[in-house]
C-alpha cells in the first residue's frame, strides 16, 4: 500500500506541473533560509561548549563600583590569575589572555617570512598555562611546551596555510617589526568556535622583564582576560567570596605601599565561559558576542518563514480539495478509511518536501560562501550535518522534513475528512459544499500569519536602515572626511624614521594637517587611574584616556571650550598638561577646569591645560564617556593624515613612496577614518544584510503562495466573472473585486504586526545610545508596500482571466 | 430475510432558507438476488435513496437494515467496513480515480480490504480478462473510451465479490451500444447471484431489471414486476 501512494503521490504532481513547481519553489526557498538560520543559531550555540572541563571554566571579570555608578569589565590585571593559582588549591588551572582590541581592524601586524610579507590581524599575548584551559588541537608542536620559552609564536592553521603553503611550520622563524618569533605550534581552530580572537599567541615571556615585573605587581592594571579551571567539587560562591577577600587585602597593601586611595571598589565575578559568547554588557570584551534575545529573534523568524512556506503548501492543497474531492470521494465509497486518506496526503506531501528538501541543501550548499561573507564567518553546511559528536542538526532536519510532511498533507486531509463522500462526490457542482470545501476561514487566517511575517520583516529592514543611516549622518563631534590613518610600524628602526616621514608628509600639497598618535577615534585605548586636586579623600578615579600627538584636536576640527589645545602651549614641560572633554569635566565634578591639578595616580606636577567639547570616542551604541588627552609623541600607533578634498587617493602612493626612500622592512597600512569607523557597526550592518535577504525570500514565498491561491480560486470563478461581464462589469471592475478580498487580508495583518514590531525594535534600538525614534512612515510604508506587492500578484492572473470573451468564461464548469 | 429494508425512511435537506425534503417516509424492500431498478423524474430522490442505500449519506428519520443490520447503529467506521466487503458502486459519471490505471482502478477495493499481493492481482487479472480489459490494463481512464471505463468502474464495483451492486444511472454517460453492453454486463452479474439496484431514467435499462420503482416527489407510487423468472 506505501508503494501505492508513492506511486500515486508521484504521478498526481507530474500531472500538475505549474501546482507542483509553485510549491516545491516556495517551499525551498523557505528551507533555505531556516537552514541558513539555523546553521548560524548552531554556530553561535557552539561557542565554547567543547573545552575541556568546560563546566569547571570561569572567566574573571571585575567591577568597579563607585558612588552610585558601576561599571563591568572584562580585563582583570596580570597578576589575579597567578595569585588564584598559587593561594588557592581549589584552582586547578590559571592562564591569561591579553586584550588587543579585536574590533580595530586596522591593528594588524606585518609578519615576515624569508623576505615575503603576510598581514595577520591579531596576534595576542598569554601565558604558558593557556593550552591547558583552551585545548586547542595541535596540528604541529605540543601545547604543554608551545608557549615556554621567550619568542616562541602559536599560530592558527590558517595563518600556517597563508605563510608557509603546506610546509612545515614548526621550529621557522618569523619576525615582526617588534621581534623575532620561532614558530613553536600550529592550532587548530575550526574545532572550537570561541569567544576567544586571535591569530597567533606569543608567549608573554616575550615581553621585557621590566613590564613584566609592573603587570606582576599592579592590582588595578586592567589588561588581561583571566581564566581559571576549579576542582569538580568548588563551591563557587564560596570560593568566589574567600578570593575576592584575599584580593582586596592585596589591594589595600599595594595601596598603602604605592600611597594611593582609589575611590569605590573594585570586585571579581566568575563567568562560565560557556556563557560569555551571550553577554554583551561587558566592556572590552570580545566584539563577536551575541545577545541572546538577537539570536532568539533569527530563531522566532527562522520559524515564521518555514511557517510561511509551509502555509503555501496548506493553503494550495487546501484549495486544490474542491478539485480532489471527488476522488477523495471514490476512495471514501471504496473503503479507505480516514488512516489511510491522511497517510495518502501526507505522502503526497513528504514528496514535495523532500524534493524541495534536497533542493534546499543544493541551494544552501552553493550559497554558503556569500553567507559566510555576510556573517563573517566560516559555517559549512556539511560539517553541521555529519558532526559525529552532536547530530541535533541533522535529527533536526529529519524531524523538520517529518513535521512538514505531517502538517502540510495532515491539514488538508483532516478538512477533508470531515465531509461525507456524498458532499465530495458533489463538491464540483454544489456551490455550497464548494465553499464549505475550501475552507476560506482558514486559509484567510493562514495567508493573514504570512503577511504578518512578511511585513514585519520589511518593518524591521526599514528600521534597521533607518538607524544605520541615523549613525552614518550623525553629528559625532569631529570631522571624520578626508582623514586617512596609518598604522605605524612598532620596529625601532620604523619608530626612528617616523618623525621625518611626518616631516615630508607636512609638505605635500595634497595633504593639511599631520599628526602622530596612539589613539584614534572610536577605539578606546582603555581607562588609567587619574587624581585630581579638587577632591580631598578619594581623589581617584578611573577614565578612559587618549594619548594623542598636537595636531589632533585641529586636525579633526574638535572644537576647545576653554584654555588651550597642546599645540599653542610653549616652554612649560607639555608631559604634565592634560585636556579633558567636557564629560570628564562634569564627572570630576570641577567648577573651572583649567589650571586645576590633576595627574595620572603616581606623578605629580600635572594639570589641566584645556577643555574640549564632547565628541563620540567610541561606538554610537554608547553615549559620550569622560575622556583624558595625554599628550605623547612618541611611540605612536599611527598618523592621521588630513588630506585635500578629493585627493585622498592620491596622498597614499606619495606616502609610501616616501616610506619606500627610507628602505624599511616593514610595511605601512592605509584606512580612511571613515572606513574605521564603519567597522565598529559591523555587527549591524550585518543585521541589515540579513533582514534585508530574509525580507526578499519571505515576501517572495509570500507573493508565491498568494500568486498559487489566487490563480486556483480566480480560476473556480471563471464562470461567475463570465456572468459578471455578461451583465456589463467592467475589467476594473472585475480586477478590483477579485482583489479587494487579498488587500483587506494584507492590511489587517500590516494593522496586527505593528504592536509586535514596535515592540522587538524598540527593543533593539535600546542597544543604542543614540536611536530613531520609531514613527508611523516605517509602518505605513511597510504596509503600502506589502499592498503593492500583493495586488501585483494578484493583478498578473485576475487580468488575464478578466480579459477572456464572456462566451469563453461561461463555458467554464 | 430481506438484503435490505427500509422503514419510513426520511432525507430532508436544510438548505440556509429553505428546507427539501428528499425521500418522504419510505419503506423499500430488496430480497437478495434481485435486480431493481428505481425510476422516477430529476429530483424525486433516485439517487440519495441509492445514497442512503450505499451508507455515503445519512438519512433523517427512519430505520435502514441492511442484511439484518441496523445501519442507524452501526458508528461511522463500522459502516465503512459493511460497505468495503458488500457494496459494490457503479456512477453515471464513472468515478475513475485519473491518477491510477486500469489495472490499479480495479485493485483499489481490495488494497482497502486489506488483500495480499498475489492473489489480488489474480483476482485483478481475472476479471481483466472477464471483462475483455486486458490489452488496457495499463491505460489510464482518460485514454479508454465512455463504455471502456464504464466497464472498468463495474469491473471495480465487483472484484471484491459484492453481494450488492448499486448503480446510478450506469448509461447516463454513453452510446446506446456501449449502455447495451454495460447492462448486459450487470444483467450477467445479477444472474450470477449478485443483487443490483439502479436507478434510471432509460426504460431500456429498467427492461433488464426483474422489479421497477417508481419514485415522485420522494415517495414510491409505484412498484411492478418487470420480467418473469
Amino acid at each position: 500500500m506505501t508503494g501505492n501512494y508513492f506511486k500515486i503521490g508521484i504521478r498526481l504532481l507530474l500531472r500538475q506541473k505549474g501546482y507542483t513547481l509553485l510549491n516545491i519553489i516556495g517551499l525551498t526557498l523557505g528551507i533555505v533560509v531556516f537552514i541558513f538560520i539555523l546553521l548560524y543559531l548552531e554556530n553561535e550555540i557552539r561557542y565554547d561548549k567543547k573545552w575541556i572541563d568546560k563546566d569547571n571554566t570561569y572567566r574573571i571579570t571585575s567591577r568597579f563600583t563607585s558612588e552610585e555608578k558601576h561599571e563591568n569589565i572584562a580585563l582583570t590585571p596580570f597578576r589575579l590569575a597567578n595569585d588564584l593559582k598559587s593561594n588557592f588549591p581549589e584552582v586547578k588551572e590559571a592562564t591569561n589572555l591579553f586584550f588587543t582590541d579585536p574590533s580595530d581592524a586596522n591593528d594588524v601586524a606585518t609578519i615576515s617570512w624569508k623576505e615575503r610579507k603576510f598581514e595577520v590581524p591579531d596576534i595576542s599575548l598569554c601565558d604558558e598555562n593557556f593550552f591547558n584551559v583552551f585545548d586547542y588541537p595541535f596540528l604541529e608542536g605540543h601545547p604543554d611546551s608551545a608557549l615556554l620559552n621567550a619568542n616562541s609564536i602559536v599560530i592558527s592553521s590558517e595563518v600556517a596555510a597563508e605563510i608557509f603553503q603546506g610546509q612545515l611550520a614548526l621550529g621557522q622563524s618569523l619576525q615582526t617589526s617588534l621581534r623575532n618569533y620561532t614558530v613553536t605550534g600550529v592550532i587548530d581552530q575550526s574545532a572550537h568556535p570561541s569567544h576567544l580572537n586571535f591569530d597567533a599567541l606569543v608567549s608573554v615571556n616575550s615581553l621585557p622583564d621590566e613590564q613584566k615585573t609592573m603587570l606582576e605587581r599592579d592590582h588595578f592594571w586592567m589588561t588581561c582576560y583571566t581564566y581559571i579551571q576549579l576542582v569538580d567539587t568548588t563551591d563557587v560562591l564560596d570560593f568566589s567570596y574567600r578570593f575576592n577577600e584575599f584580593q582586596r587585602k592585596g589591594e589595600r597593601i599595594y595601596l598603602q605601599d604605592e600611597k594611593l586611595d582609589i575611590e569605590g571598589n573594585l570586585s571579581y565575578h566568575l563567568e562560565p565561559v560557556s556563557q560569555i559568547h551571550f553577554n554583551t554588557a561587558l566592556l572590552y570584551d570580545s566584539p563577536t558576542n551575541v545577545d541572546l534575545s538577537n539570536l532568539i529573534i533569527f530563531g522566532i523568524i527562522a520559524a515564521f518563514i518555514l511557517l510561511t512556506a509551509s502555509i503555501n503548501y496548506i493553503n494550495l492543497a487546501t484549495a486544490r480539495s474542491i478539485k480532489r474531492s471527488r476522488e477523495i470521494g471514490v476512495r471514501k465509497v471504496l473503503g479507505a478509511s480516514r488512516i489511510q486518506l491522511v497517510v495518502q496526503y501526507i505522502t503526497e506531501s513528504f514528496i514535495i518536501t523532500s524534493i524541495s528538501f534536497l533542493m534546499a541543501l543544493a541551494a544552501v550548499e552553493w550559497l554558503t560562501p556569500q553567507y559566510n561573507k555576510l556573517l563573517g564567518k566560516k559555517l559549512n553546511l556539511f560539517d553541521s550535518l555529519f558532526s559525529s559528536d552532536d547530530p541535533a542538526f541533522v535529527v533536526l532536519l529529519i524531524v523538520l522534513v517529518i513535521g512538514l510532511s505531517v502538517f502540510g498533507g495532515g491539514f488538508p486531509a483532516f478538512m477533508l475528512n470531515r465531509y461525507k463522500p456524498t458532499q465530495m462526490l458533489q463538491g464540483n457542482t454544489l456551490s455550497t459544499e464548494k465553499k464549505q470545501l475550501s475552507t476560506p476561514g482558514i486559509r484567510h487566517l493562514l495567508v493573514t500569519v504570512q503577511y504578518v511575517v512578511s511585513i514585519g520583516m520589511i518593518m524591521s529592514t526599514l528600521i534597521v536602515y533607518a538607524q544605520l543611516s541615523f549613525l552614518n549622518n550623525h553629528e559625532l563631534g569631529f570631522n571624520k572626511e578626508n582623514v586617512l590613518v596609518v598604522n605605524v610600524p612598532q620596529d625601532t628602526v620604523s619608530r626612528r624614521l617616523i618623525p621625518e616621514l611626518i616631516k615630508k608628509t607636512e609638505l605635500l600639497e595634497t595633504v593639511m594637517g599631520v599628526c602622530a598618535t596612539q589613539n584614534v577615534p572610536g577605539f578606546t585605548a582603555g581607562k588609567l587611574l587619574f587624581q585630581s586636586d579638587t577632591n580631598a579623600a578619594g581623589s581617584m578615579q578611573t577614565i578612559n584616556y587618549f594619548r594623542v600627538g598636537p595636531q589632533f584636536f585641529s586636525l579633526l576640527e574638535i572644537p576647545l571650550v576653554s584654555g588651550s589645545y597642546f599645540n599653542e602651549l610653549s616652554g612649560s614641560d607639555t608631559s604634565t598638561n592634560y585636556i579633558l572633554n567636557e564629560a570628564a569635566v562634569d564627572f570630576l565634578g570641577l567648577d573651572s577646569a583649567i589650571g586645576t591639578p590633576f595627574d595620572q595616580v603616581g606623578r605629580s606636577g600635572g594639570k589641566i591645560v584645556g577643555v574640549v567639547s564632547n565628541f563620540n570616542s567610541s561606538s554610537l551604541h554608547r553615549n559620550v564617556e569622560p575622556l583624558v588627552f595625554i599628550l605623547s609623541e612618541a611611540n605612536p600607533r599611527y598618523i592621521m593624515i588630513k588630506c585635500e578634498d578629493g585627493q585622498r587617493d592620491q596622498v597614499q602612493p606619495d606616502i609610501n613612496s616616501l616610506w619606500a626612500e627610507f628602505g624599511t622592512k616593514s610595511g605601512l597600512h592605509f584606512i580612511s577614518l571613515e572606513e574605521k569607523l564603519e567597522s565598529l557597526y559591523r555587527g549591524d550592518t550585518k543585521l541589515l544584510g540579513l533582514f534585508f535577504y530574509f525580507s526578499l525570500f519571505v515576501v517572495f514565498i509570500s507573493s508565491l503562495g498568494l500568486y498559487g491561491l489566487s490563480s486556483f480560486l480566480i480560476q473556480q470563478r471563471t464562470r461567475e466573472i463570465g456572468i459578471r461581464r455578461v451583465l456589463g462589469g467592467s475589467q476594473n471592475q472585475l480586477i478590483l473585486m477579485l482583489s479587494k478580498g487579498y488587500l483587506r487580508l494584507v492590511l489587517f495583518s500590516g494593522l496586527i504586526t505593528i504592536p509586535l514590531v514596535y515592540y522587538l525594535m524598540n527593543h533593539w534600538l535600546d542597544g543604542f545610545a543614540y536611536q530613531i525614534s520609531l514613527h508611523a512612515g516605517f509602518f505605513v510604508v511597510a504596509i503600502l508596500i506589502a499592498l503593492l506587492i500583493a495586488f501585483t500578484t494578484v493583478l498578473i492572473r485576475s487580468f488575464k482571466i478578466t480579459k477572456e470573451q464572456p462566451a469563453v468564461s461561461l463555458k467554464a464548469q | 430475510m430481506n438484503l435490505i429494508d427500509t422503514i419510513r425512511l426520511e432525507k430532508i435537506f436544510h438548505g440556509d432558507a429553505v428546507q427539501t425534503i428528499a425521500l418522504r417516509k419510505i419503506n423499500f424492500s430488496v430480497k437478495a438476488g434481485d435486480f431493481v431498478a428505481v425510476m422516477g423524474p430529476s429530483g424525486c430522490g433516485k439517487t440519495t435513496l441509492l445514497n442512503i442505500l450505499g451508507m455515503i449519506d445519512n438519512w433523517t428519520s427512519g430505520d435502514y437494515f441492511l442484511m439484518g443490520q441496523n445501519v442507524g447503529l452501526l458508528k461511522e467506521k463500522q459502516r465503512t467496513n459493511l460497505r468495503k466487503s458488500n457494496i459494490g458502486f457503479v456512477f453515471q459519471n464513472f468515478n475513475l480515480i485519473e491518477e491510477l490505471t486500469v489495472f490499479e482502478n480495479i485493485e483499489l477495493p481490495l488494497q482497502y480490504l486489506g488483500w495480499k499481493q498475489k492473489p489480488r492481482h489474480e483476482r485483478v487479472n481475472e476479471l481483466l480478462e472477464k471483462m475483455k480489459l486486458s490489452h488496457r490494463k495499463d491505460r489510464f481512464p482518460v485514454q479508454l473510451s465512455g463504455g471502456q471505463q464504464q466497464r472498468v468502474a463495474v469491473a471495480r464495483a465487483v472484484v471484491a465479490n459484492p453481494p450488492l451492486i448499486l448503480a446510478d444511472e450506469p448509461t447516463g454517460n454513453l452510446d446506446s451500444m456501449h449502455g447495451e453492453e454495460v447492462m448486459m454486463l450487470l444483467d450477467s452479474l445479477n444472474k450470477e447471484g449478485t443483487t443490483i439496484i439502479m436507478v434510471t431514467h432509460s426504460q431500456r435499462d429498467a427492461s433488464y431489471s426483474r422489479r421497477i420503482v417508481h419514485l415522485f416527489d420522494g415517495q414510491i407510487i409505484n412498484e411492478n414486476l418487470n420480467k418473469l423468472e
